[in-house]
């Protein structure tokens, strides 16, 4: 289960960016040894890419830089939800509070409140999901990001889930269905 | 392995729209308190229309003046979906559940709700489905019969599904049904034919509601005859 959950965040990052796409290079190399190779750069590239975030438990994901973070849905929270059609986001300058819902998502005739994983002031929100709420969807950790925040202080953090805990608490929900 | 799962239906009758608002957001936050346990209301509302968060007020044809001239009040809420139209004849059931312990997501909380009016069209032979990508609710052919809209907030549900028994169906007239147009709306009624007596209202209520706890797996089923609650949910 672990591993179909982080290939399912694998398959999801991929669809958004490959970083390597060296099939028609023309070498000797086979192509299945090239194409592992490339799998293998890109695995890494995820793992190093997904490493740095924190979850809630509510399944927003947060990538901290400094004072500075960004905020969205998980690929767990995108696929449960269906395709968004949607997406309600915040003033800029509001406050968001750690727990505390700060806009919605629709899909399916569903409005599903998104609550911030942080502390502090929308500095800038994500104004491509107006025409593209799609993006959710296809590009949950990249380009369907939704908040940056002006983090308050970093006190929040050690409440929020590392990559490993989260996988297990998103199977450990699944099983209580 | 799992224990029963719990619900108490409160059977309420004719509520006002805002009051039955009010009520839902009382019990969520009641819900997401643990201080209730998950809780469906089943009722009907006098002539009301409603929209949903994205305010698609272009789906309402006609003036606020003119739905008061017709008797009819118009909401605005944080539901999903489109514009749709309550009445008498009209079942609704407004589930305050928690989708957490359940482990489900909107996507197949939704589903479920569909599947609980298929189940109950189906008791009177008549055929319905899903809707395809886009057109969520639930339809007989073309024929819109039962219409979705839900909130979700930190997991716990509120709206839900409005099912057409037999309401007055030329209401529909002065909307875009959940902004589709060129399709028509349908009841029960319409689909056995208006020749055929159904049961009473409260029979099929009760019906609906069965369905519901099936799909939804809940064996510890407790009713409460709520017809004169008001919206802090005393009697």
């Amino acid at each position: 289960m672990a591993t179909s959950l982080w290939a399912t965040r694998a398959a999801s990052f991929l669809r958004i960016n490959v970083p390597c796409r060296g099939f028609a290079t023309g070498s000797d190399v086979p192509i299945c040894y090239l194409a592992l190779y490339c799998y293998e750069i890109a695995a890494a590239f995820i793992d190093w890419f997904l490493k740095d975030l924190k979850y809630a438990d509510s399944h927003e994901w947060v990538r901290v830089e400094g004072k500075s973070a960004t905020v969205g849905i998980t690929d767990h929270a995108q696929d449960h939800l269906g395709e968004v059609v949607y997406v309600e986001l915040p003033e800029e300058g509001s406050k968001v509070e750690r727990g505390a819902s700060f806009g919605a998502v629709e899909s399916v005739k569903a409005t599903s409140d998104v609550n911030s994983p942080v502390s502090g002031k929308v500095v800038e929100v994500n104004t491509k999901l107006s025409d593209s709420p799609g993006l959710v969807n296809t590009s949950p950790y990249k380009d369907g990001w939704i908040i940056k925040v002006e983090l308050e202080d970093d006190s929040d953090l050690p409440c929020l889930m590392d990559p490993e805990r989260y996988t297990k608490f998103c199977e450990e929900e699944d099983a209580s269905h | 392995m799992r224990g029963p799962r719990s619900i108490e239906i409160w059977k309420m009758g004719a509520v006002n729209y805002l009051e039955a608002l009010k009520l839902q957001e009382k019990l969520t936050s009641d819900r997401k308190t643990h201080k209730i346990k998950d809780t469906l209301l089943s009722l009907q509302h006098p002539p009301t229309f409603t929209l949903g968060k994205r305010r698609t007020v272009h789906n309402v044809l006609v003036s606020e003046a003119e739905l008061k001239a017709m008797g009819a009040e118009l909401h605005y809420t944080e539901r999903g979906g489109d514009a749709t139209f309550h009445g008498p004849r009209q079942v609704i059931l407004y589930p305050i559940i928690s989708l957490r312990d359940i482990g489900t997501g909107a996507r197949k909380y939704v589903e479920n709700l569909e599947s609980t009016m298929i189940e109950l069209a189906s008791l009177y032979g008549v055929k319905a489905r899903a809707g395809e990508t886009g057109e969520t609710g639930v339809w007989v052919g073309q024929r819109k019969i039962g219409a979705i809209g839900v909130r979700i907030s930190s997991g716990i549900t509120s709206h839900g599904l409005a099912f057409n028994i037999d309401p007055d169906l030329n209401y529909f007239k002065h909307i875009v049904p959940c902004g589709i147009p060129d399709k028509e709306v349908t009841s029960l009624q319409k689909e056995v034919g208006l020749g055929q007596k159904l049961p009473s209202e409260q029979v099929i209520h009760e019906q609906l509601v069965s369905c519901f706890t099936k799909i939804f797996g809940y064996t510890d089923v407790t009713w409460r005859d709520k017809t004169s609650v008001s919206s802090d949910g005393n009697e």
